[in-house]
């Protein structure tokens, strides 16, 4: 009995879990300078909700990041984030005040709070995006900022001028049930 | 006894439960294409694999001294140049064509590379990018001499293997076809080995060399022709400093016909800028 007991205690998280998930969220970046524009999008991000509690999580492959200049997108993976030693970049937290959300087609605004890791450096985050549910599938966005510097990203005095400092990123998620 | 235990599973695996949320989804498998071996489309004097990306039409200066021999009488050759532009455009990942001038005999030159294959990691792995590398030069230096001797015919396989984030190596076997020789000893047909690396200093600079090891018979007057450079890279700019051997920074020049040596410091300084822009 107690055995019993045991393993369905053990496996109680596991089975219960409502998951959804995809394996090709977009995450775009914008970089805009008055001297040029540099923009990147990356298809192969992947994002895993759990609907009991709200807990996200993001893992987004540096190499995806796709730039129309391919000397740039070389750069972008050599210079910047160096993708050979940090690979990905991710983010792990929790929807705040998950309890209280009820998703609806109506996308309602909700805050996330979580740890950023880019370049290999974590950083404490709390942004805003949207969320709603439509068809079994639930839809996410969201616009926020980023300080390149933060991230230990250097950028060289001599293309100071061509690379921001701050840089948009928007995401756009449409997640389905495991 | 068995509640504390029970406790303490669910405990940790909640605890754990967010670590694992990735973990739930299989991640797809990728193949990881191996990117910047080298900095620019030369490692010295001798071609890369690497070539100008898609839309991108490079623009490159090599430009070299004179011998440092004279000292500073004549700042160490920097009173002389010989000197070659380069216009090189990416067709595709696989393909660019270029067009050169040398001041050197007044050649002019047309050359392409096309990539076999590609280095990559992960789901589909490949050691090594293979690069094929032809090209054809004509003198048009005023002279007695008929049009086909002009001529000059290059092919290289370029194989290159990035073995980690600082060390490139590449290998280069080397056939020189040349439509006229200056005595009858000297041998139309030219083949040797190149070998060339590189070792990143930083994110943006690196040391790199190369050179051509004579595979059969060579005349007298024959030198190994080689060189060693500093590469620093920023933005759309790649500046590579050197000193070489060889005077003429085309292919049938620096493996062929190199002149300079170690004895009374006869080599020469250079350098080769590369400016990319996008069309």
């Amino acid at each position: 009995m107690n055995k019993k007991l045991i393993i369905l205690f053990f496996f109680t998280p596991l089975i219960a879990k409502d998951i959804y998930y995809t394996r090709s969220g977009i995450v775009s970046f914008f970089s805009s300078t008055p001297i040029e524009d540099i923009k990147a999008i990356n298809e192969q991000t992947t994002c895993v909700l759990d609907m009991d509690n709200g807990d996200v999580s993001f893992r987004i492959p540096i190499l995806g990041f796709n730039f129309k200049n391919g000397l740039m997108q070389e750069h972008f993976n050599e210079n910047y984030l160096e993708s050979d030693i940090y690979p990905h970049a991710g983010f792990k937290g929790n929807i705040d005040n998950w309890e209280q959300i009820n998703l609806s087609e109506q996308p309602q605004a909700v805050s996330l709070t979580g740890i950023m890791t880019i370049h290999g450096v974590s950083k404490e985050i709390v942004e805003t995006g949207k969320i709603s549910i439509k068809d079994g599938k639930v839809n996410g966005i969201a616009t926020f900022k980023i300080v390149v510097a933060d991230y230990n990203i250097k950028i060289p005095k001599i293309v100071r001028q061509n690379i921001a400092e701050i840089v948009e990123v928007t995401v756009k998620l449409d997640l389905k049930k495991k | 006894m068995t509640r504390s235990i029970i406790l303490f599973i669910s405990i940790s695996v909640s605890l754990h439960s967010q670590e694992d949320l990735l973990g739930l989804i299989d991640d797809n498998p990728k193949t990881i294409p191996v990117m910047a071996t080298f900095k620019a489309t030369r490692i010295v004097n001798a071609q890369s694999i690497e070539m100008p990306k898609p839309r991108i039409l490079e623009f490159v200066i090599l430009h070299r001294f004179g011998s440092m021999a004279n000292g500073a009488y004549d700042l160490f050759g920097m009173d002389e140049a010989v000197i070659r532009f380069d216009l090189e455009y990416g067709f595709s990942d696989r393909l660019s064509i270029g067009i050169g001038r040398s001041s050197l005999n007044k050649t002019y030159d047309i050359f392409s590379k096309l990539k076999i294959v590609d280095q990559r990691t992960g789901h589909r792995s490949f050691p090594i990018s293979l690069v094929l590398f032809t090209k054809m030069e004509i003198e048009t230096i005023m002279k007695d001499m008929d049009m086909q001797d002009r001529y000059t015919y290059d092919v290289q396989f370029l194989l290159a293997k990035k073995l980690n984030r600082s060390l490139s190596l590449q290998l280069m076997p080397t056939f020189i076809h040349r439509n006229l020789v200056e005595t009858h000893n000297d041998h139309h047909d030219l083949i040797s080995l190149g070998i060339g690396g590189r070792i990143k200093m930083t994110r943006r600079t690196s040391i790199n060399f190369d050179t051509f090891f004579p595979i059969g018979k060579r005349g007298e007057t024959y030198k190994q022709g080689w060189g060693i450079g500093y590469d620093i890279e920023t933005g759309g700019h790649v500046f590579q400093l050197m000193v070489t051997n060889a005077r003429g920074s085309f292919e049938s020049e620096y493996i062929e016909n190199a002149s300079g040596a170690f004895e009374d410091l006869n080599l020469y300084l250079g350098f080769n800028i590369s400016r990319a822009f996008y069309l």
